[in-house]
């Protein structure tokens, strides 16, 4: 029973095998069944002629008596298991065959009897034996009679019997060579499943690059090796992904991390001054922000990851946000000499979580001022996109993303320059809360730039569904 | 002003005794819930500044426990988880304010001193620091009679500073207080240091006696002395 329910290859041989000896048995039991009707039929047949015959055969003796000549014209002799009887239509029993002994042909005819041609019937002699019987009328020298000719049906038995131990004989020797044909298919088939089983268990966390080998990709089995493949190559993705994460967030951390180690084990190699103690903490504390800050911005996406964040909606103006936000900023860009712009269509209404949509426009924004050089030009954009969808467009003139770095901008820590991470400030973390900031919303930020072109940062947004239509331009 | 200090992590504990009894609060600290629980029910305090991670046990759970007891003073809670439902359920347990660690300490005083004065909101028009003064109404800010031409948010973000003379202000506290920015995660540092630098521009740079002083890694303060 543990084979029957451990072995997919078991089980199909079983009940291969099973309803290959059900069909089996169902076609003896039909074959014989055509078999013994056909023989009948013979049997009848012959036994029908044989009536004939006999008839010619009946003489009726002086006294009466009713016999069968010994020879007949053409000389056939009336065949050993012929069983005959002979009636007056009265009921008076006139002639017996001696094969027949004591066993009657049932007992007297009824009236209708052999008047009408009538198929043979089966009767059970008082001997148990089984014969056919056939019945005409028939007259002799003006006196009718009712005969009866019967066979014994042994051998019409007897030739089914050795049909049947035929098939018999047959019977197992088949179903075991089915059952052993269906192992091998089975086991033909499924070895495939064994070979991905053996090859996906060799598959870990540190091997994810390896695949299932896939003979046919047309098959099902070939089908379910190309699924299992892709899964594994979005498993490769999210580990790598995880991987440069942990890698970055630890660096991230080390890096303030060290920062207060060394400044303070420094300050306490000699005396200093108040004021250059002051020094000390102050730089000290200066990298627990850093630290602090890198832990709320971690913590925060973390939230966003399980879903934490619930969006407060209002109808709001596209443009107003964006106002908010450059105002924020405008500031440092003002710093640099940055020209900050923003335009566009003051009538689109998106559904959105004020603070949160701004927080990714100042992001965006914060970022454009940062990578783009001092006197350039940062436009922010509002306009409706394709689909009706509200789009912020957000173009600076900075060096651009080279296009290798563009598909993990938007990964956390990830850094298109790593030499520069202290130098500008922030922890590669801006554009991650921005893409969640605006997936939360439904939407997509999107990036297009070309090296030495500048970048332009685009959030699409499904437009909010009390949008008036046709708003003033 | 007594403040009771239920907090297991030593140095964290020392470090809030210290610095606020320089601001001349008297200060008792309990290592354990059990400990709080039986000196708040011994004792009289004005505040009580309570962990929510606490060994033995949970800091909700005393405070809690405090307030069915009809405790009505003021509880600040501590804690380092900052999911909103353990904000709710502090403040559903009767706390009266709480603060994420890590927190930095100026903004713990300043939460203090709101808990402590409660009622007193300031409601004067009329702010003034050494030659400096603001009048909130007529907005306008003067040093030494002399008028300083302002963008709004510099007028806002002295007159914060103002409102909190002679106490250290976080850039935390500003980016909340003077941008209304709640996500901590947004960094307005870089914005706020410059919004600082223009207005020393206007403030100190034409005088001798500077006002805008930077406390360094902590934030900065507006003063008299240096």
């Amino acid at each position: 029973m543990r084979l029957w329910s451990q072995n997919v290859r078991m089980r199909l041989t079983m009940w291969y095998t099973l309803v290959l000896a059900g069909l089996l048995a169902l076609y003896a039991g039909v074959a014989s069944l055509f078999l013994f009707l056909g023989l009948r039929e013979d049997f009848d047949h012959n036994l029908l002629e044989d009536v004939e015959t006999i008839e010619g055969m009946l003489t009726k003796g002086p006294d009466g008596q009713v016999s069968l000549r010994a020879s007949h014209a053409d000389g056939a002799e009336p065949r050993i298991g012929h069983f005959i009887e002979v009636w007056s239509p009265e009921g008076s029993l006139l002639y017996r065959s001696s094969s027949l002994s004591n066993l009657a042909l049932g007992g007297p005819p009824n009236r209708s009897e052999g008047l009408k041609e009538q198929a043979p019937t089966t009767l059970r002699l008082a001997n148990g034996a089984r014969a056919r019987v056939a019945s005409s009328s028939y007259t002799i020298e003006d006196q009718p009679v009712v005969l009866r000719v019967a066979y014994n049906e042994g051998r019409l038995w007897r030739e089914l019997g050795e049909f049947g131990e035929v098939l018999l004989l047959g019977f197992p020797i088949a179903v075991l060579l089915a059952g052993f044909g269906g192992y091998g298919l089975a086991r033909k088939a499924l070895a495939p499943i064994d070979a991905m089983a053996t090859q996906s268990q060799k598959i870990s966390a540190e091997r994810l690059s390896d695949r299932l080998p896939i003979q046919n990709p047309a098959d099902e089995l070939g089908r379910l090796g190309i699924a299992f493949n892709d899964l594994l190559k979005r498993l490769q993705g999210a580990f790598d992904q995880l991987r440069r994460f942990t890698a970055d967030a630890s660096h991230e951390l080390r890096t303030p991390l060290t920062a207060i180690r060394s400044v303070g084990e420094v300050a306490l190699q000699e005396q200093k001054n108040p004021a250059e103690y002051r020094d000390v903490i102050g730089s000290m504390l200066e990298e627990v922000d850093r630290l602090t800050r890198l832990v709320e911005s971690l913590l925060a996406l973390s939230r966003a990851d399980a879903g934490q964040i619930q969006l407060q909606r209002t109808d709001i103006s596209l443009l107003a946000i964006a106002r908010e936000a450059s105002a924020m900023v405008e500031v440092l860009a003002e710093e640099k000499g940055q020209q900050l712009g923003v335009d566009g269509d003051a009538s689109i209404i998106v559904s959105a979580d004020r603070l949160i949509l701004r927080q990714a426009i100042v992001n965006l924004l914060d970022n454009a001022i940062k990578y783009s050089p001092k006197a350039s030009r940062i436009s922010v954009r509002i306009a409706r996109g394709t689909d009706n969808q509200a789009t912020v467009e957000i173009a600076d003139q900075g060096p651009g993303i080279p296009s290798e770095h563009q598909p993990y901008v938007f990964d956390r820590f990830y850094r298109v320059d790593k030499a520069r991470t202290r130098e500008w400030g922030g922890a590669g973390l801006g554009l991650s809360i921005a893409r969640w900031a605006v997936q939360a919303h439904e939407g997509e930020l999107t990036l297009r730039s070309e090296q030495g072109q500048g970048a332009t940062f685009r959030i699409w947004l499904p437009p909010s569904p009390n949008q008036k239509k046709g708003g003033p331009q | 002003m007594r403040i009771l200090i239920v907090e297991d992590e030593t140095k964290v504990a020392h470090a809030l005794r210290e610095g606020l009894e320089r601001e001349k609060y008297e200060v008792v600290v309990a290592p354990t819930g059990e400990e709080g629980f039986f000196l708040v029910n011994a004792q009289e305090f004005d505040l009580v500044i309570l962990d929510l991670m606490l060994p033995g046990r949970d800091g909700l759970q005393v405070l809690s426990t405090l307030r069915k007891r009809g405790l009505q003073t003021p509880v600040l809670i501590l804690t380092a988880r900052d999911a909103i439902e353990d904000r709710v359920r502090g403040l559903d347990s009767g706390a009266d304010d709480y603060l994420v660690k890590p927190f930095a300490f100026p903004e713990l005083l300043a939460r203090v001193r709101a808990r402590l004065r409660r009622a007193r909101t300031d409601p004067a028009v009329q702010l003034r620091l050494s030659d400096m003064e603001m009048d909130l109404l007529a907005r306008n800010a003067k040093r030494a009679g002399r008028r300083l031409e302002l963008t709004a948010r510099e007028f806002e973000l002295l007159e914060y500073l103002l409102r909190h003379k002679e106490e250290i202000v976080s850039r935390e506290m500003l980016a909340r207080e003077v941008w209304k920015e709640t996500s901590r995660a947004t960094t307005l540092d870089n914005v706020i240091d410059v919004h600082i630098n223009r207005l020393r521009r206007k403030v100190d740079e034409p005088f001798d006696r500077k006002l805008i002083h930077t406390v360094r890694g902590v934030g900065f303060v507006l003063r008299e002395e240096p």
